[in-house]
């Protein structure tokens, strides 16, 4: 009986808990990274996104050129990666293809994150515009050891001259 | 190694500064530095790629250094006898497990 039941526990922590770890952190990453995606949301609400606004360009303006009274570099960076358990998923995905939702879900988290700092940035220096916004992605992995890839995640680089009239 | 002392330029990544002139362009300028975390924050990272998410940790460390890569690039413009920098670009490349090179460069220029 009770070698039975280590039995029974043996096949279950080799089996259940390799399955039920990733699950866990698939499930605490979209709860965490939903309340970030809310904050962001919220954050964006109140003070204003950079988006679709005439004094945020990605080329330049002679305009506002001939306005400045000066001019600075902002920059902002920003690394955000998946939960082990969303590219537990993903792995299994990659297998079929298709649209990745949650690593879409995480990059775009990133982009916004990265857009509304600098927009802070542009904001706590006294700029009232930018040009030349560029938006830069490069992938970063400080893991120690080569091929492992849990530690890999993405960096988000904005850069902008901000504008002060 | 000292720690440079702190200086600003005029910088932009468009081909002038805005509200100034520029009288005199004196070429390329680049600054860079390879960076690693010290392995107790790695794994601190490493926890924190349980949930996912922002990466403190990284974001902070990545900043430092592209702050000091501009440093170094303002050091040299500024021994060129240059006060602003315009055009500048950064560039980031994975150069070894663990390390991380942030490079940055621009036109040394001199503005009034």
């Amino acid at each position: 009986m009770a070698e039975s039941l280590g039995l029974i526990i043996g096949i279950s922590f080799w089996v259940v808990f390799p399955v039920a770890f990733p699950l866990t952190s698939w499930a605490l990453g979209r709860w965490y990274q939903g309340r970030l995606m809310e904050a962001l949301v919220a954050n964006e609400k109140a003070h204003g996104t950079i988006l679709q606004s005439d004094r945020f360009s990605s080329t330049t303006s002679k305009m506002d050129n001939m306005a400045a009274t000066s001019a600075t570099l902002l920059h902002v960076s920003i690394c955000v990666g998946p939960s082990i358990g969303q590219m537990f998923l993903m792995w299994i995905k990659g297998i079929f293809g298709g649209r990745l939702q949650s690593y879409d879900a995480v990059l775009d988290f990133g982009r916004r994150e990265v857009l509304f700092r600098l927009k802070q940035q542009a904001d706590s220096f006294g700029c009232t515009s930018m040009q030349n916004i560029r938006l830069e992605t490069s992938v970063v992995s400080f893991s120690k050891s080569g091929n492992d890839r849990r530690g890999t995640s993405v960096e988000f680089l904005a850069f902008a001259t901000g504008i002060r009239q | 190694m000292q720690p440079a002392p702190t200086i600003a330029l005029h910088m932009s990544n468009v081909e002038t500064i805005p509200g100034k002139t520029i009288t005199a362009s004196l070429g390329l300028v680049t600054g860079s530095t390879v960076r690693a975390k010290h392995i107790g924050k790695d794994i601190f990272a490493g926890l924190k790629n349980l949930v996912g998410g922002e990466l403190k940790q990284y974001t902070e460390l990545l900043n430092e250094s592209r702050n000091e890569a501009i440093q170094r690039m303002m050091m040299q413009a500024h021994t060129m006898g240059a006060n602003g920098v315009v055009n500048v670009r950064f560039a980031t490349s994975n150069v070894a497990a663990g390390a991380s090179e942030l490079f940055c460069y621009g036109t040394a220029v001199v503005v009034e």
